[in-house]
Order: C-alpha cells, then sequence, then structure tokens
C-alpha cells in the first residue's frame, strides 16, 4: 500500500538511499511497523506485510522524519497530512480529552499524571523492599537465598548463621550500594529537572511556575533557546504565520533544526487577551516520538493536529522568539520519558554455551548429593542397632523420664535430610558468583572499550560507546559483517563534485579555497558573511557564473544555480564568530545533499540569506534579490521530486523542480534540446559509475494564465478537508511537465578513512563483509570496489528480476555457474579470483520468505562478497535473518541510520555509527562508535581479548568451585558420611569471596593474549574466537578431569600422610584450605600471560589473604579450631605436603600443555613466540596492512 | 577542534592496556629445566622422608579383643558394661629397636567417627572457656542438663564420651613413668579451657559415657579432656596419651598394664596401645618420602623425554610458518 503522506525532506537523490522511516508519514503502515521495531523485536511479521505489499520503491523512499514545511500562506501542508489521519477517526476511548486553557476540567474526568518526573527508581523508604525485591528477581541470587533459607532449618543447618549468610549479604551489598549510588544521580537530575521554572498561563497571566506543577490542559510560553518542559500541541508562535524551529538533540540527537507548525485557526491568538479554549482529543500517550494523531475544536471548528503541532519535552527552541502552546501530555507520560528505556538485552553464545555447562555441573552436584545421601542411608542401616548409645550418634536420649529419639527422623528422613545438607554443603558446585564476576569482567573489559583512543573518533569527537553490558565477547566470535553504505562506510559529508549544465561537463580542475580571501563572501553591514563550509569549485565554472551576460550558456548557469539556492528546504542561519565583523552562514537542513548543494550554489555567488515562509533572499553575486516563495511542493516517494514556484522581482514566475533522474526525464520536455538530454545523461551515467550521487534540475516559465490555474488549484488543495495530500501531489504533478531541462549535479559521499583496509583485514580474519545498501546498483558497485570490497579478479553475478519465476530461474543459473566457479579455483589454488553476488531488493522481495531463500543462501555462502543494493530496512534484517536462521556463524551488523535499526537489532551483534543521520541507529545499537574503521580494533583487538578471556574465566570458574566441592566430598566418605566439613565453615564462605575472587577478575580484564599489534598484523588470528578454541565441551571435560585429579591430590597426599596420626580435624582443615587455594592460585598463575603489577599483587595478594583470613579464624578461641595453624605449621611434614601437593597437581597439567605447545602450537602461540622473540621482521615480510598500530 | 571540548579519552598507559609487563612464555628450555630441577630436588627429599621415617621406633599393641575375658568373649558388651567385673588386663610388648626418650604414648582407636557431624557439634566452646556461660548448654543436647535441670560442665558428646582406659607401663619390673602434663595444646590450655571453670554434674546420671572428672581441679588442667576435645580429623584416629622421658632399651618387654573401661564393642571399635618416637617428619610415615620419589622420579622421566623429543622433534620458537593459515592456504 502506498504511504498516504506527502511530507518528506526536501528532495530524494537519483541515488536515492532509503531513507529514514521516521516521522511525516503517519499515517502509513511503514512508519508504524518501523516505529513498532523500536519497542519490540517482532520485524518478521513486518516483514511479511512489507514483502507482500506492490510498492517497493515507495517504502524505500517514505521518509519518516519530522517535516520541514514551507506552505504558502501559512496553510501547510502538515494539514493535509493531519486531515488524512483523522479519517481514522480516534476512538473516544482510546482517546484523552485536553480541554485547552482548562486544567481544572482536563484533570477533572481523567486522572492524567502531573508533570514531575521521577527516573529515580527508589526513596529512602522503598529502597530496601524493593531493591531486595527487584536483586532476587535473578536467578543467581534466588539460588544463594534458597540454600540460605535451607541452611537455617535446624535439621539442616550445616553452616552457622553467619556464615551462611554472608555471600548472599555481600552480593546484596555490593549491588545495592550500585544502584544506590546510580538512584541517587537519578534523583539529583530529578529535582533539577522538577524545579525548573516554566512559564503558564494562569489567569490570564504567564506566570513563572515550577516545571513539576504544570498540569495537563495549562498553557505554557516558551522562550528562545529554552527546553520544552512537557508535551506541548503549539497554538501561536512569534512568527506571524505560525513557524517554530526547534532542535530535538536531547530527544533524538539530531542537531538541525526542524519546523512545526500553530494551526491557522489559533496562531493570531493571543493569550493574555483573547480567551482560548477548546477541546483537544488526542491518542493515548505512546513512544512514537515521531508520530502523534489528534483534533482540536476550536471557535466550533474542528482542526486535526499532526506529528508536526506538537512539540516534545526535551526539544529546544530556536530562532523563534517564544511559542505558546497547550500541554497535552505531561511528566512521565510524555514521549521522551516514555522513550526512556534500555537497549534490548542480548545473551552473549559464550554465556549460552555456559549455561549448557552450568546444567552438566548441576548433574555432578545431584550425583555427588545422591551419592552421599545414599551412602549415609547404608551406613545408619548397617548400624541400625548401634545408634542408640554409639558415643557419636546417641539417638536415644536419657536425660527424660521418657526415652526419646533425640535429633532421628527415621531413615527416610535422614536420607533426605542428608541430601539437602549436602546441596548446602557442596553448592559452590554451582558457580553463581561466576554470573556476578562475569558482569565486573564486562564492566571493565567495556572501559577499556571505551577508554581506547584509537577507537575515539577526532572528526565527530565521539567516543566509542558500550550499550550492551552483556555480550562484549561475542565480538570475538563474528562470521558475518552486514554493513550499511551511506553514512557507514561513507562519510555521509556530501561534497558537490561535478555539474553538467545544459549538456556541458564541468569536472575540470578544482580549486579549492582556504583562507580568508577566497572564499565566497559578502558584505551586510560592513560586515563579511561567509557560508560556515567551504566547497571545492570548478574554475571554468565559476569564471563564467561570474561574468552576467545574456548568452544563453550564462544564462543557463544563473538559473542551475539560482534552482540550486532556491529549490529547497534548507534554512540559513547567521552564526557570530570570535571576529565581530566576521559572520557565518550555516545551512540547516535534514537532507545532506540539500546542504551540500546550497553550499556549492554559495560558493559560485549564489548565496541563500534569509527563507521564511513567504520568500527568500539570495545574495547573487553580490547583488541582493528577493523571491516570492509562491508555492512548494514537497518531495514525496512517488514522484521523487520537489519543485518550488518562485515569484521574479520583476513578477515573472516559474517553477523550479529537481528529483532524481529516472522521475525527472519523464517530465522533461525531450523536444527542446534533445542533444542536451542526451549528454546529461550520459554525463549522468560517468558520475554514478564513479559512486556519485546525481540529481536532475529542470524549469519552466509560468504563464500568467498557467499561474492563475495553479494558484486555484493549489488554494483549493491545500485548504481541502478530505484527501489534501492526493490533491496537493496532483496539483505538484500538474505543473511539474514540460520541463526545460538545466543540468545536473553530483555529490559526492566520500568513502571514510581506512574503509579499505579495515575490509582487507575483516576479509583476512576470515569474515565475509556483505553490504546492504538502498543506493542504485552501480553507485554501490562503484563504492564496492574503491572499498576493495570487489576486486578486478572477482566474477560478479548480478540478480536483478522483477518476477519470481527469472528469480528463481538467476538463482539456479548462478549457483552453477559459481559451483563451477569453485571448482576451478579449488584446482587451481588461486585464492583471489571469487565470487561476488549482487542483488537488488525488488529481486529480494520475490526471494525473501519464499522457497528460494534456501537457495540464496546456499549461493550467497559460496560467494565472498554479497551487495544488496536498493533494499529497504526491513529487508535488510531479512538478510541477515537468512544466515542467522540457517548456521550456527555470529553475525554483526553495523548501520548509521534509522533504516538500519531493524538489521541492527536482529543481528548477533549490533553496532551503530554516531554520525550524520541522528542517533536512531546509535540508540537501537549494542555498540556505538564514530568510523567504519574501528570496527577492525573492536573486534580483532578487543573482540579477541574479551571472548579469550570471558572463555579462560568460565573454565576457571568452573574448575575453581568444583575443585573445591571434590575436596569436601572426599572428606565426606571419611565422616560416616554426615557431611562435616574439616575446612572451616567460614573458610568455606571465604574461598569464593576472599581467597580466590580477586585473581580471576583481574585476569578476566587485563590479561592479553596476544599484543595489538600482533592482532592487528595478523588478522588471521581472530579465527581462534570463530573456531570456539578457547570455550568448547571438549576443553570442559578436560577441565573436569583436570579437576579431579587435583582433588585427588590436594585430599589424598594429606590424608595419607597423616593416617594413623594424632592430627585433629582443624589443623587438616587448614592444610587442605591453604593447599587448595595455593592451588587454583597457582594453576591461574600458570595461565596467566602478561603480568603486571596489578596481577602480581592480585595473585600473590590472594595468597597472602587466605594465610592472613586462616591465622584470623584460628585466633579466635571460641571457634573448635582455636590455633591450629601455628601448631601445624611447627610440624615440617606440614611444609613438605604442601610443596608435594603443589607439585603433584601440576604436574599432568604441565605435560599435557608442553606436549601441545611444542607438538601441535595453536596460531596464538606462534604468535605469541614470535611477538617475545621479536621475529616481528618475517611477520611484516609477509605482506600486510599497516593500520592503526599502536604509536607506541 | 576545540581541545577543552574534545571527548578524547586521557591517555594513560593502563587505560591503553599497555602497562608494562613481564611475559614468561614456557620454552623448551624451560620445560626441561623445571622437570629436572623438581625431579633432583624431589628424589632426596623423599630419600631423606625415607630414612626419617625409618628411624622412627613405633610399637602398637591392638588390645580391645584380647582383653575380653575368654568367658564374656562372644560377649563382650556385656562384659564392659558390668561395673563388677575386674577390667584389668596385662600385655606385654617387645622392644624391637631402641627407643630414645621422649616416648610418645598414644592411645589409638578405630572406627570411631570424632568427626561425626552430630557429635562435632555437641559441645560448648563458650561453656569450657567462662564460668558465666554455664548454661550455655543449647549444642550439647543430649548431654546438656542432668535431669533437674543443672548444666552439665562440660556439657555435650564429645566430654560425655572422654576415653578412660588407663596404662601402667613397666620394664625389668620397674615401673617407667608417664608424663601427663604437656600432653595437650599450651594454646588450649591458656585460652580455650578455663583455669576458674570447674567440672560440674558431670557423668552423674543416665548413661555413662566414659572418664569421669575431678570436680578440684579446673578444666585448664584437666588434659586428657583437652586432649579428647580436639576432635580427631579421621575415624582412625590417635590421641597423646603421655611421654616417657627415659629410653627403652631394644629387646626389652614393656609389662603393660591396662584398665579396660572404654566401650568400643558397641560399634566394632578398636582400640591399640602405641608408642612411638618421633623425628622432624613426625611419626612413622613411608608414604610421604614414596610419593616424594615418585613425583621426582616422574619428573625426571619427562625432562629426559622432552630433550628427545627438543633433539628429534625441534621447532622454531614463533616460526610464522607453522600458522594454519601458511600451512593450508585458504582456498
Amino acid at each position: 500500500m502506498l504511504p498516504n503522506s506527502s511530507q518528506v525532506r526536501g528532495w530524494i537523490m537519483t541515488s536515492n538511499r532509503p531513507s529514514l522511516p521516521t516521522p511525516g508519514s503517519t499515517g502509513s503502515d511503514l512508519s508504524s511497523s518501523t516505529s513498532s521495531n523500536n519497542s519490540d523485536n517482532n520485524q518478521i511479521p513486518n516483514l511479511h506485510s512489507l514483502q507482500n505489499s506492490s510498492s517497493q520503491l515507495s517504502i524505500k523512499s517514505n521518509s519518516w522524519r519530522a517535516s520541514v514545511n514551507f506552505g504558502s500562506k501559512g496553510v501547510s501542508v502538515a494539514d493535509s497530512e493531519g486531515f488524512s489521519i483523522s479519517r481514522r477517526e480516534i476512538n473516544d476511548d482510546d482517546a484523552r480529552l485536553v480541554y485547552v486553557n482548562d486544567p481544572l476540567k482536563t484533570n477533572e474526568t481523567f486522572e492524567f499524571c502531573g508533570n514531575s518526573i521521577r527516573t529515580g527508581k527508589y526513596s529512602v523508604f522503598t529502597f530496601l523492599p524493593r531493591n531486595l525485591f527487584e536483586q532476587f528477581h535473578r536467578v543467581a541470587y534466588m539460588y544463594f537465598l534458597i540454600i540460605a533459607i535451607l541452611n537455617q532449618l535446624p535439621q539442616l543447618a550445616v553452616f552457622g548463621r553467619g556464615a551462611s549468610i554472608l555471600p548472599l549479604a555481600s552480593v546484596l551489598f555490593v549491588t545495592a550500594v550500585k544502584d544506590a549510588y546510580e538512584d541517587w544521580r537519578r534523583h539529583k537530575a530529578d529535582k533539577i529537572e522538577n524545579n525548573r521554572l516554566s512559564s503558564v498561563l494562569v489567569n490570564d497571566r504567564f506566570q513563572h511556575k515550577r516545571s513539576k506543577d504544570i498540569q495537563v490542559g495549562e498553557i505554557v510560553k516558551v522562550s528562545a533557546d529554552e527546553t520544552i518542559p512537557c508535551d506541548i500541541v503549539v497554538l501561536s508562535t512569534s512568527d506571524p504565520t505560525g513557524v517554530a524551529y526547534v532542535q530535538t538533540i536531547n530527544l533524538d540527537g539530531e542537531s538541525n533544526l526542524k519546523t512545526r507548525y500553530a494551526k491557522q485557526e489559533t496562531l493570531s491568538k493571543v493569550p493574555e487577551k483573547d480567551v482560548i479554549s477548546g477541546l483537544i482529543k488526542c491518542e493515548k500517550p505512546n513512544r512514537n516520538i515521531y508520530g502523534f494523531q489528534a483534533n482540536m475544536e476550536v471557535d466550533g471548528k474542528r482542526v486535526s493536529l499532526g506529528p508536526s503541532n506538537i512539540i516534545l519535552r526535551g526539544c529546544v527552541i530556536k530562532n523563534t522568539d517564544w511559542v505558546v502552546g497547550v500541554v497535552v501530555y505531561a511528566g512521565r507520560e510524555t514521549k521522551a520519558m516514555l522513550n526512556n528505556s534500555g537497549a534490548p538485552s542480548k545473551r552473549s553464545r559464550l554465556e549460552t554455551h555456559m549455561n549448557r555447562e552450568i546444567i552438566l555441573l548441576s548433574f555432578f552436584l545431584v550425583t555427588l548429593c545422591i551419592i552421599v545421601s545414599a551412602c549415609a542411608g547404608f551406613w545408619l542401616k548397617r548400624h541400625q542397632d548401634e545408634l542408640d548409645i554409639m558415643p557419636f550418634y546417641r539417638r536415644k536420649d536419657y536425660s527424660k523420664e521418657q526415652v526419646e529419639n533425640y535429633n532421628y527422623y527415621g531413615l527416610g528422613m535422614e536420607i533426605f535430610f542428608s541430601f539437602l545438607m549436602s546441596v548446602i554443603v557442596f553448592q559452590i558446585m554451582i558457580p553463581i558468583s561466576l554470573y556476578i564476576s562475569m558482569e565486573l569482567v564486562r564492566v571493565g573489559q567495556a572501559y577499556f572499550m571505551i577508554r581506547d583512543d584509537k577507537m575515539f573518533d577526532a572528526a565527530s569527537n565521539t567516543k566509542f560507546q558500550c550499550r550492551a553490558l552483556n555480550i562484549n565477547e561475542d565480538l570475538g566470535q563474528i562470521k558475518y559483517v552486514f554493513s550499511d553504505k551511506t553514512g557507514t562506510l561513507t562519510e555521509n559529508k556530501m561534497e558537490f563534485q561535478f555539474a553538467s549544465i545544459s549538456g556541458v561537463d564541468y569536472s575540470g580542475e578544482k580549486i579549492e579555497f582556504y583562507g580568508e580571501q577566497g572564499a565566497y563572501n559578502i558584505q551586510v553591514d560592513g560586515q563579511v558573511w561567509r557560508p560556515k563550509m567551504k566547497v571545492q569549485v570548478d574554475s571554468k565554472l565559476l569564471k563564467l557564473s561570474k561574468t552576467r551576460n545574456d548568452t544563453k550558456s550564462s544564462k543557463e548557469i544563473y538559473d542551475f544555480f539560482l534552482a540550486l539556492a532556491a529549490c529547497n528546504t534548507i534554512v540559513p542561519i547567521v552564526v557570530n564568530t570570535s571576529n565581530p565583523n566576521e559572520k557565518l552562514i550555516d545551512y540547516q537542513g535534514e537532507s545532506p545533499d540539500e546542504q551540500a548543494l546550497v553550499y556549492a550554489a554559495a560558493a559560485y555567488g549564489f548565496m541563500l540569506i534569509e527563507r521564511t515562509s513567504g520568500h527568500i533572499v539570495i545574495d547573487i553575486q553580490g547583488e541582493r534579490q528577493r523571491f516570492n516563495v509562491l508555492g512548494m511542493h514537497e518531495f514525496d516517494s512517488d514522484r521523487k521530486r520537489m519543485s518550488v514556484i518562485l515569484g521574479y522581482p520583476d513578477s515573472t514566475v516559474k517553477v523550479f523542480v529537481k528529483g532524481a533522474d529516472t522521475t525527472m526525464f519523464k517530465v522533461i520536455d525531450e523536444s527542446l534540446n534533445l542533444s542536451v538530454v542526451k549528454s546529461t545523461e550520459n554525463h549522468l551515467h560517468s558520475y554514478s559509475s564513479i559512486g556519485l550521487r546525481t540529481l536532475v534540475v529542470g524549469m519552466r516559465a509560468l504563464s500568467i494564465a498557467e499561474f492563475d490555474t495553479w494558484q486555484t488549484s493549489y488554494e483549493i488543495a491545500s485548504t481541502a478537508l478530505m484527501g489534501r495530500a492526493g490533491l496537493l501531489r496532483k496539483v505538484a504533478i500538474n505543473i511539474e511537465n514540460n520541463l526545460s531541462l538545466l543540468g545536473a549535479s553530483a555529490i559526492e559521499d566520500r568513502l571514510q578513512k581506512g574503509v579499505p583496509e579495515a575490509i582487507e583485514s575483516l576479509r583476512k580474519a576470515g569474515i565475509k563483509v556483505w553490504v546492504l545498501t538502498g543506493d542504485k546498483q552501480e553507485t554501490a558497485i562503484s563504492i564496492g570496489y574503491s572499498s576493495k570490497l570487489l576486486t578486478s579478479k572477482m566474477m560478479q553475478i548480478i540478480i536483478n528480476n522483477n518476477s519470481k519465476m527469472s528469480c528463481k530461474k538467476s538463482l539456479e543459473d548462478a549457483l552453477i555457474t559459481s559451483r563451477k566457479l569453485i571448482n576451478v579455483t579449488r584446482a587451481s589454488e588461486d585464492d583471489e579470483s571469487s565470487v561476488a553476488l549482487i542483488i537488488d531488493g525488488t529481486s529480494l522481495v520475490y526471494i525473501l520468505d519464499s522457497e528460494l531463500e534456501e537457495q540464496l543462501f546456499e549461493l550467497a555462502s559460496k560467494c565472498a562478497v554479497v551487495l544488496c543494493c536498493r533494499v529497504a530496512p526491513l529487508q535488510k534484517a531479512g538478510i541477515v535473518a537468512l544466515i542467522k536462521n540457517r548456521t550456527d556463524d555470529m553475525t554483526l551488523a553495523i548501520g548509521d541510520g534509522a533504516n538500519d535499526v531493524s538489521m541492527i537489532q536482529m543481528a548477533d551483534v549490533g553496532v551503530g555509527i554516531s554520525g550524520q543521520e541522528g542517533r536512531q541507529a546509535v540508540m537501537a545499537s549494542d555498540f556505538a562508535m564514530g568510523q567504519f574503521r574501528f570496527l577492525v580494533p573492536l573486534m580483532l583487538v578487543h573482540g579477541h581479548w574479551n571472548y579469550q578471556r570471558m572463555a579462560y574465566m568460565i573454565l576457571y570458574n568452573f574448575y575453581r568451585n568444583a575443585l573445591f566441592v571434590f575436596i569436601l566430598f572426599w572428606y565426606v566418605l571419611y565422616t560416616g558420611f554426615t557431611l562435616t566439613t574439616s575446612i572451616t565453615e567460614w573458610s568455606s564462605v571465604l574461598y569464593s569471596v576472599i581467597y580466590t575472587a580477586i585473581p580471576t577478575i583481574v585476569v578476566g580484564i587485563l590479561d592479553k593474549d596476544l599484543s595489538r599489534k600482533s592482532l592487528m598484523t595478523y588478522p588471521q588470528l581472530y579465527g581462534s574466537g570463530q573456531r570456539k578454541e578457547s570455550y568448547n565441551a571438549k576443553l570442559f571435560w578436560v577441565t573436569m578431569v583436570d579437576t579431579l585429579w587435583q582433588s585427588v591430590v590436594v585430599f589424598f597426599i594429606p590424608l595419607l600422610a597423616f593416617w594413623e596420626s594424632d592430627i585433629d580435624s582443624s589443623s587438616l582443615g587448614d592444610l587442605w584450605t591453604l593447599a587448595v587455594v595455593f592451588i587454583v592460585n597457582i594453576h591461574l598463575a600458570m595461565d596467566v600471560i602478561r603480568w603486571t603489577w596489578i596481577s602480581h599483587a592480585s595473585i600473590w595478594g590472594s595468597i597472602i589473604a587466605t594465610c592472613i583470613c586462616v591465622i584470623v579464624i584460628d585466633a579466635i578461641p571460641a571457634l573448635p579450631g582455636y590455633w591450629a595453624i601455628f601448631n601445624l605449621a611447627s610440624s615440617g611434614l606440614f611444609w613438605i605436603c604442601l610443596l608435594g601437593i603443589l607439585i603433584a597437581s601440576m604436574i599432568p597439567r604441565f605435560i599435557v600443555k608442553m606436549f601441545m605447545q611444542h607438538c601441535k602450537p595453536c596460531d596464538r602461540q606462534i604468535a605469541r613466540e614470535a611477538e617475545k622473540f621479536q621475529n616481528a621482521m618475517e611477520i611484516t615480510r609477509n605482506g600486510e596492512i599497516e593500520m592503526n598500530l599502536p604509536h607506541r | 577542534m576545540d581541545h577543552k571540548n574534545s571527548k578524547k579519552p586521557t591517555y594513560s598507559r593502563f587505560s591503553q592496556q599497555e602497562l608494562p609487563a613481564w611475559k614468561p612464555i614456557l620454552t623448551p628450555g624451560w620445560a626441561i629445566a623445571s622437570f629436572i630441577t623438581i625431579g633432583t630436588l624431589f628424589i632426596p627429599i623423599g630419600l631423606l622422608a625415607l630414612s626419617a621415617s625409618d628411624n622412627v621406633v613405633e610399637i602398637s599393641d591392638r588390645y580391645d579383643e584380647v582383653c575380653v575375658p575368654d568367658d564374656y568373649s562372644s560377649k563382650a558388651e556385656s562384659y564392659i558394661q558390668n561395673p563388677d567385673v575386674k577390667k584389668t588386663c596385662i600385655r606385654t610388648i617387645k622392644v624391637p629397636k631402641k627407643l630414645v626418650a621422649p616416648i610418645f604414648v598414644y592411645y589409638q582407636l578405630e572406627n570411631f567417627y570424632q568427626n561425626h557431624r552430630r557429635y562435632v557439634k555437641s559441645r560448648s566452646n563458650k561453656q569450657l572457656r567462662d564460668p558465666k556461660a554455664e548454661d550455655d548448654t543449647h549444642d550439647c543436647f543430649p548431654k546438656s542438663k542432668t535431669k533437674d535441670g543443672k548444666p552439665i560442665v562440660p556439657c555435650g558428646l564429645i566430654a560425655w564420651s572422654l576415653f578412660n582406659d588407663t596404662y601402667k607401663l613397666s620394664t625389668r619390673g620397674k615401673e617407667i613413668s608417664i608424663n601427663k602434663k604437656g600432653i595437650a595444646w599450651k594454646s588450649d590450655r591458656k585460652a580455650k579451657f578455663g583455669s576458674n571453670v570447674y567440672p560440674k554434674n558431670f557423668q552423674k546420671e543416665g548413661l555413662i559415657g566414659g572418664a569421669t572428672l575431678d570436680e578440684q581441679i579446673p578444666l585448664s588442667e584437666q588434659e586428657d579432656l583437652i586432649v579428647w576435645m580436639r576432635t580427631a580429623a579421621l575415624p582412625k584416629f590417635r590421641k597423646l596419651y603421655g611421654k616417657i622421658e627415659t629410653d627403652i632399651e631394644a629387646h626389652d618387654s614393656i609389662k603393660v598394664e591396662i584398665e579396660n573401661n572404654y566401650n568400643t564393642y558397641k560399634f566394632g571399635g578398636r582400640k591399640k596401645l602405641v608408642l612411638s618416637t618421633t623425628t622432624w617428619i613426625g611419626g612413622k610415615n613411608d608414604f610421604v618420602g614414596m610419593a616424594y620419589i615418585g613425583v621426582g622420579g616422574i619428573c625426571l622421566f619427562m625432562g629426559i623425554n622432552f630433550i628427545l623429543l627438543y633433539v628429534f622433534r625441534p621447532r622454531r620458537l614463533g616460526d610464522p610458518s607453522y600458522l594454519s593459515w601458511n600451512r593450508h592456504p585458504i582456498a
């Protein structure tokens, strides 16, 4: 279905990138579906509806952005759009009624919330219960809690009260402190926000009121540069036509100005004098910041309101003295607040695999518990008759008159109790603390990623952002990268490059204007005004544009630049500089392409200096001219062009049109000058083949009769109550015809720095890079070449079809060709030539979600490169899903625009480029950064490190906890299966809190298996993550076997050494405690690769801390183990045992490690050796890139 | 760009993960060296330990079964529970080697779970230390209070089951004096058992578990109790009975007069009397020495193996030709 809106940003470029789905088109399916993507993740159903829809192109070009609109006579096109919405009547049940300037009545029927906001979660009183409640939502904490509760039952009390609660308490405490701190900061921000003063109409006078006291229905006045306190519907503004300019940077991060309008019916009212009353019926609060529908009854008339009539909380008024509006949503019901939610949470693959192993560990746990409880049962059964007076059991209590069983509940219950008790004793078999350690480690890793100065973009002054905190390690396992083109591979900084004017190509020499003298400037009241951006100009064209005579070519050049300067929606804003005599003109607008064209026109002497809704002022070669803007036909996705009707000072009227070549050539009268049209077409082709974005400009002079006809129909259309958008479109189509061709422009969207090198690195790392773009095929291919994605040796398969049958056929053909080619390649061992697949969006419509998908997947997986052009946003997600659903490989999507949001959310890892196109991609992403090339350090360096660190940490934690449990288990076998621990309960508890906790976290954050330099020079090293080398089921089992061996050594060496001796339980327990802590720390030490002072401090510190703790525990006379460690340490056998345990437990590990290192060295091992022994010379000889090498 | 507004992260070696670091690599040299070092270190230690253990003279004599009179042989329990039967039992032990003072006299119990959960918990550390805390008996069940509600000091199963066999040793007709002072840890006597805490209501009623205590002597001087209450780690354990401070010559025979009071017959526990000298590794124990020799041997063996491996299959460290993508070029 067609979007029924006409309202979009200025022009469309021929390259026609799928521009941002955003608000203007409120009524369209796309905007609603895509906006809902922000909140929920069900793109797939949307995808279906999209692909079944007939008009692919309309979806692509349909823009979502807030509109810039310069309707003449204050009749904004937005009205028509708003009207089209009102056809979908707002149901009374779903509506909120706001009585303008009558907050009492408004709030009497419905309880709307006030304007005070509370982002803080807790108050002083609710903190404890709420925070605890939230913390216990996590499974890990529940486990702790259940174990602690079990332990409180007298029959099961394994540990004392204090010891059993300590682990839970310490975890809760740390988290609570963190939460409290964060909340305190939020409260502080809230307080500032709530106490900000705003001007509110009370008793016909504007008075200052605190922001938190504003109510729905009140009228507020906001002055220039002030922030809007709540969502308001604009009633009037300082501009007589009711225009207000707002900056939405706080809302969506876009820095350019957007326009909002007051309704004609209200804009003339002065709140202090006129009685303003009315009823606004609007939708319930929702989080779509680009949509709003409502209608307003004022003076008995019903007018509709759309997104261009509402200003949202957080926006800043610019270039407008004041705005008066009525509050419709306040406080937490404002759209800004409703959007205050974090990124969707994802779970890393490593964690998913880890959970699988944790299930295994719980099987181990249950097995151990069953063994213990079964043995306990047998033991009790066998000693059934002896239990009554057995000195160490004494089942019968004879102290009372009646002899009764003491603490004995029958065999069955005893078995059950010993099962539960063994769960308590062996609880750390399931490494719950691992989840907390992982969180800490990820915070540390994120810190390093954010602080990495190789990922800081100086150009846009943006740091790397880590938005998702739980998928750091996924960055080390990526197999597919899906990249957007514009703004991601390219800078999205449009630069005017070439022009073709009347069939003459001006793409000759360039002079760049730098410095004070060169650039074009004008004198205004003794001040120098110059454009903010400097543009390279063609010297020949510059000369021609300056000479004013009546030759035909001079006139055509004049018209061409006039069209560039006038036919747009750019607002010039004069900015002060440090020099009082110099001002800069900043061209603000939605489309970077338009900005580039206006700057270009300015550089050639056609400087736009003023724009209001009724006229524009252009300084043409030093001479100021004022043109009336009689009408403007906004860009829409069907016409793919926009036009402006200009009234010249000499009262001639001309229509200027600019738009995409496909639609422009249809409305150009070719008979006027066929050769010019032909040569322009040639120029366009050559421009787009070098990757430039092209636009065609045309013009026609209107006769008075024509103008009158147009004006009448335009007026009728603009004020029509029904179907305004459609009528306006018809009017536009009627006037935009028989144009004479003025020329074409070519704008370059330059490739970002380092992109070819980055792509090369990624490809070497075994990552497949796919580019998904809305651009034309030629542009996409040329960018493909310049970014080294495509090489001349590659065989290109292009699929470009219009029906399902033809798609099927070309897919089959392509498969056959690619198979053949790959066989040939395999035979010749030439790794250079490979297959590239280029496919367009139209074909994808037929392929995705049909049985052809499988074939596409097969074909695509054979291709080294896949380029998808002219794809719609949801198709991008569809392509990601194509890979994600069929393989186990990890996917990463990178993009910068709103059109990439669905793809970013679909991929395992979403990366947003925080660049020119607003922040929607960033908001949806897991990581955000300034430049595409940072992907290389991000994945190859940080991703690799994160993966290795996290993988090692998980295995180590399994080992560490299982070792301790096994030792406890062995001892239980010698206590009549009664779950006594000779290790003191405090040591058991402190084991995972103090004795061994810190080194693993430190190593998880800090250890580096390879230097940044090696990882960058050898991208292939990334493969270890893709192959899951550091964490897999085999490694898990090997670790467990090693754990078992070590536990046997730790337990049985002391046992046999002190067999038949007078050793007491506490002393032996201390020996085991020390031995196990030494071992796990030494084990870690053996695996640490880079010993910084922090690793030294944490590992040796932990050992020392353990010794201190053991000594302190043994210095408490109230505990049974009093002074045991001192007695123990005075015996030689203790030291001998300790040394023997250390060596004997490490030997198998050491042997296997040495053997593997020597006979089957992994790549990381070799690279590490090379690093150490400075074989760097040999590494670099193999010819690879020099990129982002650390400068020290 | 304005330098002040730049969000560029401030450089530090820490934040760039470039802290100076020691990067040890386990080279073949290091590996061989450590194997050989461990081997050469462990074997001598093992030999020393073995010889030390060899020098220890240990004599043990199991008497629980033989001390049951023949007429009670099938009903040992009724023998031990019968207060009217004389419990004295005479044993003669041959001394194979000279015992050099100090000679430690131990009693050894087997199959006695002093580490049983119910047993271990049944005590009150507070009560042992502090006369004011004599009512702190809540953990001592079932031996916490007398029937009329008076607290038992020392309370609990552990104290209740205090070992009460006694030994009198004599050789060549002369009694060997056994010093029972200083057999408990000094720390326990000082801090764990109060010098002003006296036994009360102990073994007065109900089932008698073992020894009685002299109510005139404070707990801190009841060394047998202190030793007993330091519960053993394993179900087979020794406890120090006393020390003999004179040498006993080889081939002497020692006459032991045992008061066989302690009931282990109920649960099949065994009792032994052990005389042992001691060295730096404690009592007689060959395991440690053997283990050290074993570990040392394995290390030496592996060291030699690795030498051979490096000689016959050398690999240059950091040689890029071993990298996987150099071995199998990507097709």
